[in-house]
């Protein structure tokens, strides 16, 4: 936590998210206040978890823009189980996942096997994936039994057990990452893919690893999503990818790989855009313009990031150990 | 009165599509002696110690590591083996700490999780037995070269090899981190470990090593102790003996008036000091070994890299202005050895090639002129007598010399008055070579003044009018037309008057 705040405090990403903040608060005076920031916590957590996973990929020097469309591909196998009753409740959330997992091998087999450029390779599959999770719902909706939606907003005391389930798996990503073998190595990977091959890093192995998780990740993403709106359709997961991507980015990961605190940087990125959007809806503003307002805050956040820690070196002072 | 070599390579041989690269070379090492391994350009040395790394099989010729055979399949047997590499590029990871760097491909673990507390303990271990406190916890980023290469021999060192290869290590250090680099090789031999090192620096074979090898055309000419042998003699078991072609017939301008002075030239660590004249219509060569600042000074004339110091004086039509590198780089032409990498758009035809500088001379209307640009490209293509089929080749599927050929109709469109040729030669053929050479003897009689990096010297003889020496980034000698081959490699071995006195 006291990380986190000293994160807020020095990079361009926190005084962005908390300008945000002050922003909607003046201007809605219902955005300020613990109860809405629960409720932006409880709305921001699929993004969390997919942008966890899309941070492992940022970090190893890649790039997963596939995983909107595995987050919709899970989805829609997710409530077509729920609908007609196929598997019970946890085997279906096993299965969507385990279909994510599937889909990131598809993406390391194009990635690693046919060494195909992670962007181009993930691009493909984006539409593809689209094009697979269509064809099974036929681009309908598909609305989930009453006694599954409950589940999506579902509260212990004032904390929603999504948003719980989101923070413990980003936990668990930024402890994997600063402390364990996998972790270092992919960071080593984004420093330098030859130096790390010419060390003796099982590059390729540690790629598919990165993309698995990914895709597992947005699966999850996905089907948390799902549960809160309660039905399936053909949007879901629709700009999710650059969202993730932005979130990652802009909370101080460097698109390069190699730099960057996982934790901070999701939390920082993700809540960025969530409470623009949930700010912007409070104010009534008209929903065709979340999108332009949100391209604005990019290039805000990064060049007050810029400012803050010098150019080219966004990111090394969240880095390094205080 | 010598014990057995810990490391020996008998006859080997090695041939890749086209070049034999070794051709039975013989290699030894003892156990707490510092090898030197020495030879020019492509005489195999990075082939034999690419075997040794298990990186590439060798052909034919045994290995033996404490009398036993070894195999070297693969650079895991090769680290089995006992051997360690220390590279002339870093590995290094930035961002990383340094014991991350040291750890990265074998963290201790406790676990899941990575001993970050042994992890330290035994880089700071391995930091001392190389004489160095650095904290292990540092970001490797912020860390001197120097120290970066300490972070990568405390690295080779984790797995406690018996031999240790360093790879040009001094190539990008400081003097001061040469000397404790030195000071690390020698306390690593005193536990006993064994050194090859390869270099291209003789005073720092004679400072350092013990014995020597020195390979040449991929075979052994010379192995024994650096006592046993001078300086120029080492110089020489590298250059050989040389084939002496007759001097190209000239024809330079009557009366040659000063093109460029540079005065002073510096750049911290890599040039020292330079100045130097030269007159249109002549061709200087810039004599060196590989490293001694030869790429590195022309690079800086023409503004590629920075320089700390140094004034560029350019006289024209009686008018003397001073310049900088920028402006020098668009007045000179510069051709390099890498044409693939540097010259040319690999992936456009000869003709747009050729043009490409000067494409505003045949546009009207910032249009380009499709008609002009191909008869532009038709006389250059037949005054160089380039082979294509046409000029819509593509660019990459010509032969090297004629690469290089539109490497020099480029820049001969636009007439400089000055050209900075970079081993123009390279990779050529023999007759290659000879039509690069005698385009160079032509520009030269119209009045181009021409500074010619080779590191031929039979080649430099052919054509140049005078020679400057360098060694280590300085000037320290110049040598009139009339040089021997013998002046020419004794003056190699040159070593700088400050550095005695240190």
């Amino acid at each position: 936590m006291k990380r986190l705040l000293e994160a807020v405090r020095n990079s361009g990403a926190g005084l962005v998210l908390l300008a945000t903040y002050v922003v909607f608060s003046v201007a809605a005076p219902s955005f300020f206040g613990p109860q809405n920031l629960l409720e932006i916590l409880h709305v921001v957590s699929p993004m969390i978890v997919v942008a966890a996973g899309m941070a492992i990929v940022v970090m190893s020097g890649k790039l997963d823009i596939s995983v909107g469309s595995t987050a919709y591909v899970a989805s829609a196998i997710f409530a077509v189980i729920v609908r007609d009753g196929l598997l019970p409740f946890p085997a279906a959330v096993a299965v969507s996942i385990f279909v994510g997992l599937m889909l990131g091998l598809v993406n390391a087999i194009i990635v690693v096997g046919l060494k195909i450029n992670s962007l181009i390779a993930t691009l493909g599959t984006m539409i593809a994936f689209r094009g697979l999770g269509l064809s099974i719902t036929d681009g309908g909706l598909i609305i989930l039994p009453d006694a599954v939606k409950d589940l999506g907003n579902l509260a212990v005391g004032p904390i929603y057990l999504d948003t719980a389930l989101a923070l413990a798996i980003l936990l668990v990503v930024q402890f994997v990452h600063r402390s364990t073998s996998f972790g270092r190595q992919i960071t080593a990977i984004g420093n330098n893919e030859d130096v790390a091959r010419r060390i003796g890093i099982p590059v390729d192995r540690r790629t598919v690893a990165t993309l698995l998780l990914s895709g597992a990740f947005a699966a999850t993403g996905g089907v948390i999503y799902t549960l809160q709106v309660g039905v399936n359709t053909a949007k879901i997961g629709d700009g999710m990818e650059f969202t993730a991507v932005a979130a990652v980015v802009v909370g101080g990961v460097s698109l390069f790989g190699g730099r960057g605190n996982i934790l901070t940087s999701v939390i920082l990125g993700s809540m960025i855009f969530q409470i623009v959007r949930s700010g912007l809806q409070q104010v009534g503003a008209n929903p065709y313009s979340y999108r332009l307002v949100e391209g604005v805050v990019i290039f805000i956040a990064m060049y007050a990031d810029a400012l803050k820690v010098g150019t080219g070196s966004a990111g090394t002072r969240l880095f390094k150990k205080s | 009165m010598m014990a057995a070599p810990f490391l020996r390579m008998r006859d080997i041989s090695k041939a890749f599509p086209g070049v034999v690269a070794l051709d039975r070379a013989q290699l030894a090492a003892r156990s707490g002696a510092v090898m030197a391994l020495v030879g020019a350009n492509g005489a195999g040395k990075s082939t034999l110690m690419n075997i040794l790394g298990g990186i590439v099989s060798r052909d034919e010729g045994e290995v033996f590591v404490a009398e036993r055979p070894v195999a070297l399949r693969t650079p895991i047997e090769s680290l089995q083996a006992g051997m360690g590499f220390v590279q002339q590029e870093l590995n290094s990871l930035p961002t990383m700490s340094v014991a991350e760097n040291i750890f990265i491909d074998a963290f201790p673990r406790r676990l899941a999780a990575i001993d970050t507390g042994v992890c330290n303990k035994r880089s700071r271990e391995l930091l001392r037995r190389l004489g160095s406190d650095l904290d292990p916890r540092a970001v490797v980023g912020d860390l001197s070269v120097g120290d970066r290469q300490l972070v990568e021999i405390a690295r080779a060192l984790r797995r406690d090899p018996r031999l240790l290869i360093f790879d040009e290590p001094t190539a990008s250090l400081s003097p001061r981190e040469r000397k404790r680099l030195f000071d690390v090789m020698r306390s690593l031999k005193a536990q006993g470990v064994a050194i090859v090192y390869i270099s291209h620096f003789i005073d720092e074979i004679f400072e350092i090593a013990d014995d020597v090898t020195v390979l040449r055309n991929g075979r052994t000419v010379f192995s024994g102790e650096v006592a046993s042998l001078s300086k120029v003699e080492l110089v020489r078991h590298m250059l050989g003996s040389l084939d002496y072609e007759a001097r190209l017939q000239r024809r330079r301008p009557a009366e040659p008036g000063v093109l460029l002075r540079v005065a002073s030239l510096k750049r911290s660590g890599i040039i020292d000091d330079v100045s130097f004249t030269l007159k249109a219509g002549e061709v200087v060569g810039l004599w060196g070994l590989l490293g001694a600042g030869r790429t590195e000074l022309m690079r800086a004339l023409v503004g590629l890299d920075p320089i700390d110091a140094g004034a560029i004086h350019w006289s024209e039509n009686g008018a003397t202005v001073r310049i900088g590198p920028a402006e020098l780089g668009r007045r000179a032409g510069f051709v390099t050895e890498d044409r693939r990498g540097e010259g040319l758009f690999l992936a456009m035809s000869v003709g747009e090639n050729i043009v490409m500088p000067n494409l505003r001379a045949i546009s009207r209307l910032g249009l380009v002129r499709i008609g002009e640009q191909r008869r532009s490209a038709a006389r250059m293509i037949e005054r160089l007598a380039i082979k294509t089929s046409s000029q819509d080749q593509r660019v990459a599927t010509l032969s090297g010399g004629n690469q290089q050929k539109a490497v020099f109709a480029r820049w001969l469109a636009g007439a400089p008055k000055l050209l900075l040729l970079d081993e123009p030669t390279r990779g050529l053929d023999v007759n290659a070579k000879t039509e690069i050479l005698r385009l160079v003897n032509e520009l030269a009689g119209a009045g181009t003044a021409v500074l010619l990096v080779s590191s031929e010297l039979e080649e430099l003889t052919r054509v140049c009018d005078r020679y400057l020496v360098i060694v280590r980034g300085r000037i320290l000698a110049e040598l009139p037309e009339s040089a021997t081959a013998e002046q020419l490699i004794s003056a190699l071995s040159l070593t700088d008057p400050r550095e005695i006195a240190a």
